[in-house]
């Protein structure tokens, strides 16, 4: 398959399963410890349970971060996922200041999250907008809108410009172009960067913290769980988190496959 | 339909894009049913004048028309025209069906009606069996049949197709160049054909465009560009052709002297006024076909000049000589072409003979 030779395969292979090792391990430990109860800060490996996934279960604090979340994924996404593909559209149109957008896009989601979420928070001070779940929201969709933007604006430029001529040639108006080729032809790119924006609002941390109001979203409570000291329930909750968001990419990246592959296997 | 009637007109039609010009002054008229071909060199501005009759494109300046109406500014959408792009763009999401039917299910026409006409559709192209596969699980011959389908269902006055068949290999491309030609005998649309391949331009069309940088040079029917080309960009770029350099010498009746290199040459001008009337000793070329050019014989008189076999080559059905004539048989290279013999050719490599061709086979263009 490779043109290297068969010792250097061997040595790559090597060194990338010592990074994956070393890189992904630790994130194993909670999911095999969460199965154990642990005492007096010891894991006592002796005999595995499922006890700390029922008192999670039970927890209300826990459940109600967890609606929390999901109300705000969901509407980060939806919010995330039109604005996003409006503003791809607006891009590839070569419309004015395009380049100026493209770079205010980008910004919260490289700039460190603390400086997003401060200058979020000074600007809902400023035009007096109490901290609530709409803040939140709000945070989060400036934060994820790259993500959603990029994935729409990589499919639209990997559309033929020849779609659209072809549709407008063939007596459509620009309105039934888009529902009818752009729209569809886009809608997989759409549901690929939904999922991804939804992966990273369930755990975003830092910018939430600082824009919410009194109620807390499940990686917050998380956050305040462990200043409180290490519980096992925090276990269960971290392994459920991971499961949920590897869950999460892997359905993203069946969404991004390129078309051309995804139609060619039916 | 009646070929003598124009569809289509091109008025003094420019394009630039940005500052710089791709077609220049460009007066052209599609006349109704007939397979007209755009026939160029790469980057002469065929596909820029598909587009701006498509509406593609916006003209820089100048007019389109249709049946005695202006309509540079219409929309795309409005145009009767429809057209086979060369990268077939098809709707990868929709059915072999749903991207023949598209065209008519925008224009709100009932789902009954669809149907049918895209069934009889897909019958004219022979992909009945089709309907329900995606653009993806088809050959590219097939994929060429649905866009063809895709604009034909229209029923529009004109198809545009820009090198509709570059993409097909050779076996594949003819039997496509005969089908289209078939098909458009039989729905009688006029077809608007972009290639820069002659050949294909030969097979298909009823006339041919020649387009070189931004300027047609000359439409006519191939016959016409074959033996009667109007410029040397022509006279060189359409089919295989001896062009000899000269000074014109005064018209005698149909034909027309000219000094050259092999000496005195005459040609034809026989209904070629611009022949007639180009001022004596103005530079020109005589060209001949490669076919046209015989070994002479005794009592030949006319166009006779001497020159060395340079090369033999076989190709088939003919044998074709290269002949060094001119000054010290080095000057001027010329081809000959004879039917093939199956006891060998007549002519030996290295040979000195002598040559000539008849003043009717002689055309002169203008330098
Ligand atoms: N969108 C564009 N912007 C700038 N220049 C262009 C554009 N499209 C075409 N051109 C230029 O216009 C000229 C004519 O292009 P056109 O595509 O019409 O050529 P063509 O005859 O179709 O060539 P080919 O046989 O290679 O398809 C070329 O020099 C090309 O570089
Ligand atoms: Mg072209």
């Amino acid at each position: 398959m490779s043109a290297l030779p068969r010792p250097s395969t061997i040595f790559l292979a090597a060194i990338t399963s010592l990074v994956a090792v070393l890189l992904y391990s630790p994130l194993f430990v909670p999911i095999v410890s969460s199965f154990f109860i642990i005492s007096h800060g010891n894991v006592d490996w002796s005999s595995p349970t499922l006890s700390t996934y029922v008192a999670l279960a039970g927890n209300h604090d826990i459940l109600a971060a967890l609606r929390t979340t999901l109300i705000v994924g969901v509407c980060t996404v939806i919010l995330s996922v039109v604005s996003g593909t409006l503003l791809a559209l607006y891009y590839h149109g070569r419309r004015s200041g395009r380049s100026v957008l493209q770079f205010i896009i980008f910004l919260p989601f490289l700039m460190p999250p603390i400086i997003s979420g401060l200058a979020l928070l000074i600007f809902f001070r400023e035009i007096g907008l109490e901290r609530s779940l709409l803040t939140v929201v709000i945070g989060h969709t400036v934060f994820v809108l790259a993500i959603v933007y990029r994935t729409v604006l990589m499919r639209l430029q990997s559309m033929s410009r020849t779609l659209v001529e072809a549709s407008y040639d063939l007596g459509a108006t620009g309105w039934q172009t888009f529902w009818r080729v752009i729209l569809p032809n886009l809608s997989s790119a759409m549901v690929g960067g939904a999922i991804l924006a939804f992966a990273l609002s369930f755990d975003e941390t830092m910018i939430t913290i600082l824009v919410t109001g009194t109620q807390s979203t499940l990686p917050v409570r998380l956050w305040a769980m462990m200043r409180l000291g290490f519980s096992p329930d925090i276990n269960a909750l971290v392994a459920l988190i991971l499961m949920f968001t590897v869950l999460l990419c892997v359905l993203a990246a069946r969404f991004l496959i390129p078309r051309q592959m995804a139609t060619e296997r039916n | 339909m009646n070929q003598n009637t124009d569809l289509l007109t091109l008025r003094s039609v420019s394009k630039s894009y940005g500052t710089v010009p791709v077609l220049h002054d460009i007066d052209l008229s599609i006349r109704d049913g007939e397979f007209l071909t755009v026939l160029g060199p790469s980057g002469s501005g065929k596909t820029t004048v598909l587009r701006l009759i498509g509406g593609l494109e916006p003209l820089t300046a100048g007019e389109i028309w249709l049946d005695g109406q202006e309509i540079s500014r219409m929309p795309i959408n409005k145009r009767p025209f429809n057209t086979v792009f060369q990268d077939y763009a098809l709707f990868p999401h929709m059915t072999v069906s749903g991207n023949v039917g598209y065209g008519l299910s925008v224009r709100h026409i009932k789902r009954k009606e669809i149907a049918s006409r895209v069934s009889q559709a897909l019958e004219l192209v022979q992909l009945g069996r089709f309907a329900d596969r995606f653009p993806a699980q088809l050959s590219g011959g097939q994929r060429q049949r649905v866009a063809l389908a895709r604009a034909l269902i229209c029923q529009p006055r004109l198809i545009l197709l820009d090198e509709p068949l570059a993409a097909l290999d050779l076996e594949l491309r003819r039997q496509m160049q005969e089908f289209l030609k078939s098909i458009q005998r039989e729905i009688k649309t006029t077809f608007l054909f972009v290639t820069h391949d002659q050949e294909e331009a030969i097979g298909m069309a009823d006339r041919i465009c020649v387009m070189q940088a931004g300027h047609i040079r000359q439409l006519g029917t191939p016959h016409e560009l074959y033996y009667k080309p109007n410029c040397e960009f022509v006279a060189r770029f359409f089919g295989e052709n001896n062009l000899v350099a000269g000074k014109l010498g005064p018209v005698q009746g149909e034909q027309r002297p000219i000094e050259t290199a092999l000496g005195r040459l005459v040609c034809s001008v026989s209904g070629q006024p611009h022949l007639k009337a180009a001022a004596d000793g103005a530079s020109a070329f005589a060209a001949f076909r490669p076919e046209a050019l015989r070994l002479a014989d005794a009592n030949d008189g006319d166009n006779r000049f001497s020159g060395v076999i340079a090369d033999l080559a076989f190709a088939g059905s003919s044998t074709v000589a290269t002949i060094m004539a001119g000054a010290d048989n080095a000057a001027q290279r010329l081809r000959l072409r004879m039917p093939s013999r199956i006891d060998g050719s007549i002519l030996k490599s290295g040979e000195t003979v002598s040559l000539c061709f008849a003043p009717h086979e002689g055309h002169l263009v203008l330098a």
